[in-house]
């Protein structure tokens, strides 16, 4: 398995490489929905090939923490850049266009098209940017043969198992070569088995040079994975650990 | 049941906008329906409810008076079958020299049926006295007429002109009256009735029942069975009458009809598949319901009350919109239905109105029924499944194929969308069909109709009118006689071609009813070119008739027959051409035939044709100089009776297809809804809002694309059944060239009509849809 063959994306000298180039920058970070305060302050720091873990209880502002990076909601204070890109000064369709260059997601629920065969979910990603739809297939065949369900390539979602399901959203996420793989409770709805497979799978992708940012509630996950964990609680962020990733 | 009901207004708050589409689609809908129902309630029976208001006579019967007595005639009122009788009223006919009709508006030289009677009410033929008061006492007349703007008062009513009879002491107009069963021409008292020396009895009857000619003909047998032989002279039926007067409305009907059919069917569809729908998507509340207890009958309950409460308010309110929109439209397609002497004023039944309150919540009821009762019998947990999303498994092989297409991926994915729900997309298909059915269908008939009515009218023939002044109306007699006055509009500048028409009365050789030959002369280019059938007059003993003319006659183009004058002239003539629509008594010909049977007719109006580029309100002054007693008048090229067509299908059509564009809304914001956490997660991997809006558009534009396609024929099928009902009702013949309606490039026009009712439909709900934000739905199962 080389870089290339999966995400694309320019490897990075390795976890021990410094300086490494800054990949998000949060500064302030504020979000209110209505009275409640979802986010509080929120200031966070990735860099290229870094595998960052956010922790916490529910309603923390993990998620919402992940949404704003992502481009799919709007902070109240605060900045988010990514790649040196302000987010809050482009505008919905430049952020489309933003999360199709530069981020991949990965969801709990998968959030696959029901209609679409394995293969086809996964082009989407590519056809979307107006990639022919042989060549995107061709992309596609080739990540899911790298990630082992080849072979499921023309199974329907509801045919697949958890964890097929999940590295097809895989598959899909990496289809654009994102410089930033969100993953928001990746494990979450798989069992231990398919957890473990999808946790191999995220390792894998950090160590080839794909910068992750993870949000769960796995303490297994987050130290299996990530370099750094981040901790948080009522929207602050409460505390930071590097870690030496289990093997 | 308060659980229920607060369960159900929960649900109607919660879902403000499907709540909102279910009512304003109620709302419209309703509108339709009384619409349409307004117009078939009107169109089958105005002369029916004005004949019932005034007690109108099945039957006019005249005897006699050599032959039999007025108390025979008035024991005829206890015969078997007669339900009420009038009469007998003494009855004389007076001939009205041309000195005499020149006094009064309203009457014309020829013979005139006058009937004694004491009032004018009674159990029968109760006359409409509009003006003046009833003639009582010797030498008053009152004189049967619409009643018309103008003529009640001003220089021109006939109130108080004395007409001079041969022979008679003069007789002064005192009122004027109208009868629906039109039957007489003027009438005075008993008293001076029998100066006229009346030689016949008029007696009306009522039968108990008269709905077919041969019922009409075996009561009339009857009642007249123990009379002396020979008595009765002649009958006259109702049915011929309402026949005759209700052409001119029949005209509209057959399309009014179709359109009121369209707009049922559509209502009715588009109703049911917004109320299904909310139902079906409501079916993960449902499921929720059951869980917290609630038995399958309250959920029902529950859901059939949340879609009832919107509906029911959508439907009050529409039907009081439809009373406020359709009587104002009913009024102008009917305005000028004129049955004979009685002016039809529309007003819609209440049977109407109740029927669009009651019906429409029932059909609502009907359609959130069936979903209902499917949610009734799934468990909580599948319930709940059920609602989360279009179940997978329809349309893969054609989504499949969609995705390798060569089309901008958003694209596909938009095509691929309806077949995850085969039902809403039929019925989505269907509501646009039937939109671009009624497209079609209304493009169609206007055309024709203003065609027709251009044929009819001259409409950019003829710019200018000029009429003979006329002394009995007030008006300077010209100072140029007939051919001179011709020469003298045609020598004035700007004037191109000029017609002269002139009306003469003759009659069928062997038949008592006159006719009126209307003379041409001149260059035809000036007059109406509304030649259906044949060709036109080239010479004398050559004539042109409606095709009422032809079956009322039992003729035959190519047929000969003889006319014949008042003075015993006779003149032998061949059909030779059918125009389009005029009266049953009328003949068109060649000038030389009218003089052949009349020497010293004259025209009395001159059609004037101008140089292209010319001004009218020049010419006309011209005219008014050159000549005080030729009255100009600048020719309208607008048709009542194609505006009035153009108008009510326009506004049908919009009607309609704002209807099926609601359907299209609602089926758009129904998938949105569904489909949100897939929308979500095409804009997590870079799907653009406008991306987003074109799928969801396009989603709906192939439904349209094919609801046109289909819609097509259907209107053109329509249009089919209705031209020749028109036709045949109305006594209209269309030539071929005017149902040649449709060409290649309007019919690809009206097959993207169904586009664009989709596209219209779908494009707020799916800019809203590309708007929401989806942070939230990607994140919760």
């Amino acid at each position: 398995m080389t870089t290339e063959d999966i995400s694309g994306t320019a490897r990075a000298a390795g976890p021990a490489a410094v300086p490494r180039r800054e990949v998000v920058r949060v500064s302030g970070l504020r979000k209110e929905y209505g009275d409640t305060v979802a986010l509080n302050g929120v200031s966070l720091q990735i860099s290229a090939g870094e595998a960052v873990a956010v922790m916490g209880p529910s309603g923390c502002g993990k998620s919402t923490l992940l949404n704003m990076i992502a481009g799919l909601d709007r902070p109240s204070a605060g900045s988010v850049r990514v790649h040196d890109e302000d987010l809050a000064a482009i505008n919905e369709t430049g952020l489309a266009l933003f999360r199709r260059r530069r981020i991949g997601m990965i969801f709990q629920f998968f959030n696959l098209i029901d209609d679409l065969p394995a293969i086809d979910n996964v082009a989407l990603a590519a056809q979307l940017t107006g990639t022919p739809a042989r060549q995107a297939r061709r992309r596609a065949l080739e990540l899911l043969d790298e990630l082992g369900i080849a072979d499921r390539k023309n199974v329907y979602p509801a045919a697949l198992s958890g964890g097929e399901r999940q590295r097809v959203a895989v598959a899909r996420a990496l289809m654009n070569r994102p410089a930033l793989l969100l993953a928001d409770e990746p494990t979450g709805a798989l069992d231990s088995h398919a957890g473990e497979q999808v946790m191999d799978l995220l390792l894998d992708l950090n160590e080839l040079g794909q910068t992750l940012l993870l949000v769960t509630h796995d303490q297994r996950l987050a130290t299996r994975c990530a370099s750094r964990v981040v901790t948080m609680a009522d929207g602050r962020i409460t505390g930071e650990r590097t870690l030496e990733r289990s093997a | 049941m308060s659980a229920v009901w607060r369960a159900s207004r929960a649900a109607v708050r919660r879902r403000r906008l499907q709540t909102a589409v279910i009512g304003v689609v109620v709302l419209v809908s309703s509108t339709a329906l009384v619409v349409a129902l307004g117009l078939l309630d009107i169109a089958s029976g105005p002369f029916d409810r004005l004949f019932g208001q005034a007690h109108g006579a099945h039957v006019i019967a005249t005897f006699d008076a050599a032959k039999v007595s007025g108390a025979q005639l008035a024991q005829t009122a206890h015969r078997p079958g007669v339900r009420a009788s009038a009469g007998p009223f003494p009855q004389a006919v007076i001939e009205v020299p041309q000195s005499a009709a020149s006094q009064s508006l309203g009457m014309e030289p020829g013979p005139l049926q006058v009937v004694g009677r004491a009032d004018p009410g009674g159990p029968l033929d109760r006359l409409d006295l509009f003006t003046g008061h009833w003639a009582t006492g010797r030498g008053q007349i009152v004189l049967a007429l619409p009643d018309v703007p103008g003529l009640g008062k001003g220089p021109n009513s006939p109130i108080g002109k004395r007409i001079q009879l041969p022979g008679l002491p003069p007789l002064t107009v005192v009122g004027l009256a109208s009868s629906v069963s039109e039957t007489a021409q003027a009438w005075v008292s008993p008293h001076q009735i029998a100066a006229l020396h009346p030689t016949t009895y008029q007696m009306l009857y009522r039968f108990d029942q008269a709905t077919t000619a041969r019922q009409i003909t075996v009561y009339t047998a009857a009642a007249t069975a123990d009379l002396p032989s020979g008595s009765l002279l002649a009958h006259q039926s109702y049915l011929a009458l309402k026949a005759q007067i209700a052409s001119k409305p029949n005209a509209f009907v057959p399309f009014l009809m179709a359109f009121g059919i369209l707009g049922l069917l559509v209502a009715v569809l588009i109703v049911g598949n917004v109320v299904s729908g909310a139902v079906v998507s409501g079916f993960r509340h449902i499921g929720v319901l059951k869980s917290l207890g609630f038995t399958p009958n309250q959920v029902v309950a529950v859901y059939l009350m949340m879609v009832c409460v919107p509906a029911t308010a959508g439907a009050v309110a529409g039907t009081a919109l439809g009373a406020l929109v359709a009587q104002p439209l009913l009024h102008q397609v009917f305005t000028g239905a004129d049955l004979g002497t009685v002016i039809v004023t529309p007003t819609i039944a209440s049977w109407v109105y109740a029927t669009t309150a009651l019906g429409m919540p029932a059909v609502v009821l009907l359609a959130a029924l069936i979903p209902a009762l499917r949610a009734h019998r799934l468990s909580a947990a599948r319930a709940i499944s059920a609602g989360s999303a279009p179940g997978g498994g329809r349309g893969r092989a054609v989504q499949r194929w969609l995705t390798g297409v060569g089309m901008p991926r958003p694209v596909t994915l938009g095509l691929g969308l309806p077949l995850a729900r085969p039902g809403r997309a039929m019925l989505t298909v269907c509501a646009v069909l039937l939109g671009v059915a009624t497209a079609t269908l209304a493009t169609g008939l206007s055309a024709t109709m203003v065609s027709y009515g251009n044929a009819v009218e001259g409409a950019g023939r003829a710019q200018v009118i000029v009429d003979r002044g006329e002394a009995r109306v007030g008006q300077t007699v010209p100072k140029h006689g007939d051919t001179a006055a011709q020469a003298l509009l045609r020598g004035l500048p700007q004037a191109a071609h000029v017609s002269a028409v002139g009306y003469v009365n003759v009659r069928l050789l062997g038949q008592n009813q006159e006719v009126t030959i209307e003379g041409q002369r001149g260059d035809r280019s000036a007059l109406q070119d509304d030649l259906a059938r044949g060709r036109w007059m080239r010479g004398p003993g050559e004539v042109v008739a409606s095709g009422r003319f032809l079956s009322k006659e039992g003729l035959r183009l190519g047929d000969s027959f003889a006319l014949a004058a008042a003075d015993g002239r006779q003149q032998r003539v061949r059909l030779v051409g059918e125009v389009m629509s005029g009266p049953a008594d009328s003949l068109r010909a060649d000038w030389t035939t009218v003089t052949a049977l009349a020497p010293g007719a004259q025209a009395s109006q001159y059609w004037v044709r101008l140089i292209k580029g010319a001004d009218a309100g020049t010419y006309m002054k011209a005219v008014r100089a050159a000549d005080p007693g030729l009255y100009p008048s600048a020719k309208t090229s607008v048709n009542a009776g194609a505006v009035t067509v153009i108008g009510s299908a326009a506004l049908l059509t919009l009607m309609l297809t704002v209807v099926a564009a609601m359907g299209v809304f609602n089926t758009v914001v129904l998938n949105s809804r569904e489909r949100r956490r897939d929308l979500g997660m095409l804009k997590s991997i870079g799907m653009t809002p406008r991306q987003v809006t074109v799928m969801m558009v396009v989603s709906m534009a192939g439904l349209g694309l094919l609801g046109g396609i289909l819609g097509l024929p259907l209107g053109v099928v329509a249009y089919r059944v209705v031209i020749p009902v028109t036709e045949h009702s109305a006594n209209l013949t269309f030539p071929d060239r005017m149902l040649e309606v449709w060409h290649p490039g309007s019919m690809t026009l009206l097959a993207l009509a169904g586009v664009a009712i989709a596209a219209l439909g779908a494009v707020l709900p799916a800019r809203t849809a590309a708007r929401q934000t989806i942070a939230q739905v990607l994140h919760t199962e």
